[in-house]
């Protein structure tokens, strides 16, 4: 008996060294690599993402709907060509006028995007004279400062990069789509080829060689505007936008802080 | 005096506990990639392999390095703004490679896609009804010049 | 370029869409399979609480199903993760969720809570209920079975009375623990719809309370329907009083389940915030069949009224015609709560987060997410389940059982 009582006091004192030597080093790896702090990581031109503060802005009043943002976003990322996957896509909100004698402010509001807005848009079926207000609305992913879909992200696939973009990593995303069910913005969507959930990475591998995304190249009217809030002049158009413009954005009781700021968005736009 | 004895139940629970945490300890050893909580809960190389993709869009000042002369053209009217690929089609391949070629059909449906009145189109974009635009006829270009919009031909 | 373009837009069948739906809302996301998977460990944690109603509450009538509802909690945990890894757009990857989990996320929980919930409470507690047979049943059984008893004792053969007071001892802690765990276990199911703020439908502070209970509900009413399937085709004789007790906690889960229920609908009705005129068309419309008339009416409402009269009126009932009430009522109640699956997780994606439109669910037949890989996945729990039956479930009470139920009606005795 004597026999069994070492015996079985030796396994467990081995098992707990075991055990605590493993846990040990793990932890100190884990030390180490936290540890290895904010450097360059190597991207183009020994960017550091921590010297950036990228930013968005919309103003709705210039924007024409000629959609050519959407055709440079998918052409420029390889965006699947459906009508179903888009990192940025147009919304063009009919609002009629009041029926007579209602007393109404206005009339019904109507939303479409046919095709994200990629080839432009058909005349809307609403007569002109009934239409009190309409306007295009670019939509992207608001880069929000508390993203929601970084917080539901099960395995830190997406992630809040250091320089204000909200990026997927598509090698370590196992495609559970948590993360577009938990936009309110609804720009996520899961890539049929990649089977990876994908969104707007702001060109990510254009802004990190000084140059602006594709969408906002392609804009003829300068409704997208772009900048570094860390490194612009007051010349620079994102702070021009800023200085200039009374903003709104998207859904802002969700408590999500989205920054993209939007420029005479009116109530109707979601 | 009486030595305390551990049942054989929890002994063999014991074991078996031990053993499946220390394999999970391993396990995170070996799979977890080396630079994930670089930056975050996430994998620090990700930064690094979506930012290396190559651009598609070679952008106004790549094209202005060797057509400066039409540039210089058209910053004088109101397309000075729309950027070069818009209507020609991406052309980084053609930047690096200037016998590379993609050949974009140009026709009307691309100044269409702007220039017809919608409702929802500001005022200060000149828009047209095509039907009632010269009886809606004949090509756009027989007109109008498309880098300098403010000149006929 | 822009050939391929247009005939790839050509060419893709999209959903209807009624108003305006974000562009990227036209496609489903979670299908069938994501309906499938918290009415599994719903039942789960719904047959855990049936037998944990013995072993921590001591109610003797349910002694018939004690086992049984083990069992069927470990065929249906068995098959739980099959809908998610055939979910997974990378199910190679799924290890991450272990090794690298984002703490904010309640899907992270997921590997750790069916770990901890499948060996250190069930395959525990099993382990420590059946230890004394395995080691009677290695005795008795030569061959495969006999060795795969023998592996299942764990090398733990003491039979002494000592040894199994220490067996049933630590079972009744297990159970203790196992309540609160069976709770995170479906719980956090019904936190994962009820963390989501994006979508109105989903994302309230009822959503894990109403997933427990009707969860606990499915699972009790799942273990009223195999008993009797099982004694009937065991041609034994059904315990009444065992049913009636079963059918007496089905109905208290049901009122407690349907009054949350209704308060949800009632505190959306009265509060009334923007996303009520959607919300509204959607239970009315595209919903009508399978919330009004399936889980309300048919899953909650007519269950109620049939059981609380087997309640209020026993004596005037016959015991005939209360066993076919709760055959019927269960039945109903299974079906009633696998619509409220399908209506939270389905009818979450046919709205848009827009507000202003709707799209629809093009459920595949064939397809490693379609309607019959649902069914297989259905099936799959009770074919498992005839296994474990046939190994573990034979028709008398073993002594040792009896000694367990001896041992918990008595625990000051030695």
């Amino acid at each position: 008996m004597s026999k069994d009582t070492s015996r079985r006091h030796a396994l467990r004192v081995f098992g707990g060294t075991v055990a605590g030597i493993l846990s040990f080093a793990a932890a100190k790896t884990a030390k180490a690599v936290v540890q290895k702090g904010l450097v360059s990581t190597g991207a183009p031109k020994g960017y550091d993402p921590t010297k950036h503060k990228w930013l968005m802005a919309l103003d709705i009043d210039r924007c024409i709907g000629c959609g050519f943002c959407v055709e440079a976003c998918k052409e420029e990322n390889n965006v699947p060509q459906g009508a179903s996957y888009f990192r940025t896509w147009i919304e063009r909100y009919v609002i009629k006028k009041a029926a007579p004698g209602s007393g109404n402010m206005r009339g019904e509001c109507i939303v479409d995007s046919p095709n994200g807005g990629r080839n432009g848009f058909p005349p809307s079926l609403v007569p002109r004279e009934d239409i009190l207000k309409a306007f295009f609305v670019p939509k992207l992913c608001n880069l929000c400062e508390h993203s929601p879909c970084v917080q539901a992200c099960p395995v830190g696939a997406t992630f809040d990069a250091p320089d204000g973009v909200v990026l997927v990593d598509p090698n370590y995303c196992v495609g559970c789509g948590f993360c577009i069910q938990a936009c309110p913005y609804g720009c996520r969507f899961m890539n049929p080829e990649t089977r990876t959930a994908e969104k707007c990475s702001l060109c990510y591998h254009r802004i990190t060689r000084d140059l602006k995304p594709a969408c906002v190249e392609v804009c003829p009217t300068q409704a997208r505007v772009f900048g570094d809030l860390k490194n612009c002049t007051p010349d620079d158009p994102i702070m021009q936008f800023i200085t200039k413009n009374k903003v709104q954005t998207l859904k802002p009781h969700l408590g999500t802080e989205p920054r993209v700021a939007y420029a005479g968005m009116d109530k109707e736009v979601r | 005096m009486q030595r305390f004895k551990l049942p054989p139940q929890v002994v063999r629970l014991v074991i078996l506990t031990v053993a499946i945490v220390a394999s999970y300890a391993v396990a995170r050893q070996i799979f977890v990639p080396k630079s994930f909580g670089q930056y975050g809960h996430y994998r620090g190389d990700a930064l690094k392999e979506i930012a290396s993709r190559e651009p598609r869009y070679a952008g106004q000042k790549s094209c202005n390095e060797c057509h400066s002369e039409v540039l210089v053209k058209v910053a004088k009217y109101e397309h000075k703004n729309i950027q070069c690929e818009s209507c020609h089609g991406i052309s980084k391949a053609h930047g690096n490679d200037p016998d590379h070629h993609d050949p974009i059909k140009l026709n009307d449906s691309l100044c269409l896609r702007c220039h017809t009145r919608d409702v929802a189109r500001p005022l200060f974009l000149k828009q047209i009804e095509l039907s009632k635009h010269y009886s809606g006829k004949g090509k756009c270009v027989e007109c109008h010049i498309p880098h300098q919009p403010n000149e006929v031909p | 370029m822009f050939l391929a373009a247009a005939i790839q837009t050509a060419t893709e069948v999209l959903p209807h869409i009624d108003g305006y739906v974000y562009p990227n809302e036209q496609n489903f996301l979670w299908s069938v399979l994501i309906v499938v998977y918290p009415y599994i460990t719903g039942l789960v944690a719904g047959a855990f609480i049936m037998a944990s109603f013995v072993r921590v509450f001591n109610v003797k009538p349910l002694e018939p199903v004690y086992r049984l509802s083990l069992l069927t909690a470990l065929a249906f945990l068995l098959c739980a993760p099959l809908p998610l890894l055939l979910h997974l757009g990378h199910p190679e990857r799924c290890f991450e969720m272990m090794l690298t989990p984002h703490l904010s996320s309640p899907m992270a929980m997921f590997g750790f809570v069916y770990a901890w919930y499948l060996m250190a409470v069930l395959l525990l507690e099993l382990w420590l209920d059946y230890r004394a047979d395995f080691v009677q049943w290695s005795r008795d059984n030569k061959g495969l079975k006999g060795w795969l008893y023998r592996l299942l004792t764990v090398g733990v053969m003491d039979t002494s009375p000592a040894a199994l007071k220490l067996d049933h001892k630590m079972s009744l802690t297990i159970s203790i623990v196992g309540i609160p765990s069976a709770f995170l276990l479906h719980g956090y199911v019904g936190f994962i719809f009820g963390s989501i703020k994006a979508n109105p439908w989903w994302g309230n502070v009822l959503m894990p309370v109403i997933f427990i209970f009707s969860a606990m509900v499915s699972g009790m009413a799942m273990c009223v329907a195999l008993y009797m399937i099982i004694t009937k085709l065991r041609k034994q004789k059904l315990d009444i009083a065992c049913l009636d007790v079963m059918g007496r906690m089905l109905f208290y889960a049901l009122v407690v389940d349907a009054a949350i229920e209704g308060l949800d609908w009632l505190h959306r009705l009265y509060s009334a915030d923007e996303s009520i005129h959607v919300l509204k068309n959607l239970a009315t419309g595209k919903l009508f069949y399978t919330l009004l008339i399936l889980q309300a009416l048919l899953g909650t409402v007519v269950p109620l009224v049939f059981l609380g009269l087997g309640q209020l009126f026993p004596k005037t009932i016959s015991a005939a015609a209360r066993t076919k009430i709760y055959a019927i009522m269960a039945v109903l109640i299974l079906v009633g709560v696998a619509a409220m699956r399908w209506n939270v997780v389905i009818g979450g994606q046919l709205f848009s987060k827009s507000l202003r439109g709707f799209t629809t669910y093009k459920m595949e037949m064939a397809g490693h997410e379609g309607v019959t890989m649902a069914l297989i996945l259905l099936a799959l729990p009770f074919v498992i389940l005839t296994v474990l039956v046939k190994l573990f479930l034979p028709k008398r009470m073993t002594a040792a059982r009896e000694l367990h139920a001896v041992a918990s009606a008595a625990p000051n005795t030695t």
